[in-house]
C-alpha cells in the first residue's frame, strides 16, 4: 500500500514537473519569439515597409534568419535575400502611433471637439532595420523593415555573424519625439 | 412741318443703323473664334528603358537611410506604373548597359526636414515632414534632358515615410507628362 502510494507520488510530482516544463516552454517561446538555438532567430508582427518583391509595401509577417539568408514570410508567400547579397544594414528608432492606419485616422477625425488628438498621443517604440542588397545582376535593393522594439541588434549582429557586410555609418539625430 | 418729320425719322435711322452697326462689329471683334497660334507644346522624350540612380547627399545634409531606400524603392514602384518604359532598370544592373536609347534619372537629394508625426497630428500645424530631392533625367552621354526639384511631404496625417510616397507620385507625374 505503501509502495503504491509512493508510485502516484513520483507519477504526480513528474507531471507536474512535465506541465511546468510545457507552459514555461510557450510563455517564454511567446514572449521572445525567438528560436532557442544561436545561429537562426525569427521574430513575429515585422512590418515590411517596401522593398520585397513579392509583397506589397507595409505588409506585416514573420522575419526569419536561418542558413545563410535572412527571409520575410506572410502565409504562404516568402521573400528572401542571401547573407552574401546583403551590402549594408542599417538601424534606427522610430515611435509609431498606437492607433494609426485609415481605420484609425477615421475614429480620430471621427471624435469631436478635436478629441482625436489626444489618441494620437499614445504611441509605442519601434527599430527600423534597413537591409540593402543586390541582386544576381547587380541591382541595387533596399528593403526596410519595422521591428518590435529589442530585435533589431540582434539581427543585424546574426548577420554580421553568418557574413553580412556592415559599413560605418554617420547615425542620424534620433528623432525629436522620445516622450511616449 | 413734312419736312421736319422727313429729317426726325432719317436722323433716328441714321442714329439706329450706326447703333447695330457698332453692336455688330463689337460682338465680332469680341468673339474668341479667332484662334491664336498654338503654343509650341514641349517635345515629349522618349526611351524604351531607365536606370535609376541614387545620388549621395551632400557631406552636411544627413537623411536616415531609411528614407532615400524608401524614396528608390517608391519611385522604382511608381516608374513602372506609369507604363512609359518597357523596362526599368535598379541602380548597377548590369543588363541596362546593352539598352541603346537609355534614359538614366538620377536622385539628387537637396534637403530634407525630420517631421513628427506626434506633432502633426496634436498640433495639426507643426511637425511636417519634407525631402526635396533634384530629379535629373539624362541620357546615355550625361546629356540633362529635364531637370526639376520636386518635393515630398506629409503634413497632417501618416507616418514620415510616406514623404518618400508622394515625392515617388510627383516624379510619376512628371514622367507621365514628359515621356
Amino acid at each position: 500500500m505503501n509502495n503504491r502510494s509512493r508510485q502516484y507520488r513520483i507519477a504526480g510530482i513528474v507531471s507536474l514537473a512535465l506541465l511546468f516544463c510545457v507552459s514555461a516552454a510557450t510563455v517564454f517561446s511567446g514572449q521572445t519569439g525567438t528560436t532557442a538555438a544561436t545561429d537562426s532567430t525569427s521574430v513575429p508582427d515585422v512590418k515590411c515597409v517596401i522593398g520585397l518583391d513579392e509583397f506589397k509595401p507595409n505588409t506585416t509577417g514573420i522575419i526569419t534568419v536561418q542558413g545563410d539568408s535572412v527571409s520575410f514570410a506572410k502565409d504562404k508567400k516568402k521573400g528572401e535575400i542571401k547573407v552574401t547579397q546583403i551590402s549594408d544594414i542599417f538601424l534606427g528608432n522610430e515611435s509609431r502611433q498606437d492607433i494609426s492606419g485609415l481605420g484609425g485616422t477615421a475614429v480620430k477625425a471621427a471624435i469631436p471637439y478635436g478629441g482625436g488628438r489626444i489618441l494620437s498621443l499614445f504611441s509605442h517604440k519601434v527599430e527600423v532595420m534597413t537591409v540593402e542588397f543586390k541582386d544576381a545582376n547587380g541591382g541595387f535593393h533596399g528593403a526596410i523593415f519595422v521591428l518590435p522594439e529589442g530585435h533589431a541588434t540582434a539581427l543585424r549582429n546574426l548577420l554580421v555573424a553568418k557574413g553580412a557586410k556592415v559599413t560605418q555609418h554617420a547615425e542620424p539625430p534620433p528623432p525629436t519625439e522620445n516622450k511616449q | 412741318m413734312r419736312y421736319h418729320d422727313r429729317v426726325a425719322s432719317l436722323s433716328m435711322l441714321a442714329i439706329a443703323v450706326s447703333c447695330a452697326t457698332f453692336l455688330l462689329a463689337s460682338s465680332v471683334l469680341a468673339q474668341p473664334g479667332s484662334p491664336a497660334p498654338a503654343q509650341a507644346a514641349p517635345q515629349k522624350l522618349s526611351a524604351s528603358a531607365i536606370q535609376v540612380e541614387r545620388t549621395d547627399p551632400p557631406p552636411d545634409l544627413v537623411i536616415p537611410e531609411d528614407f532615400r531606400i524608401s524614396t528608390y524603392e517608391n519611385v522604382l514602384l511608381q516608374l513602372e506604373k506609369t507604363k512609359k518604359f518597357q523596362t526599368v532598370y535598379r541602380s548597377g544592373d548590369q543588363r541596362a548597359a546593352g539598352v541603346k536609347d537609355l534614359i538614366i534619372l538620377k536622385l539628387v537629394p537637396q534637403a530634407y526636414t525630420a517631421g513628427s508625426q506626434k506633432q502633426r497630428e496634436v498640433t495639426t500645424i507643426k511637425g511636417a515632414t519634407s525631402i526635396t530631392i533634384k530629379v535629373q533625367f539624362t541620357d546615355r552621354d550625361g546629356k540633362v534632358l529635364l531637370e526639376k526639384d520636386i518635393q515630398g511631404k506629409v503634413r497632417f496625417y501618416g507616418e514620415n515615410l510616406n514623404a518618400t510616397y508622394d515625392f515617388a507620385k510627383k516624379v510619376a507625374k512628371v514622367v507621365n507628362e514628359s515621356f
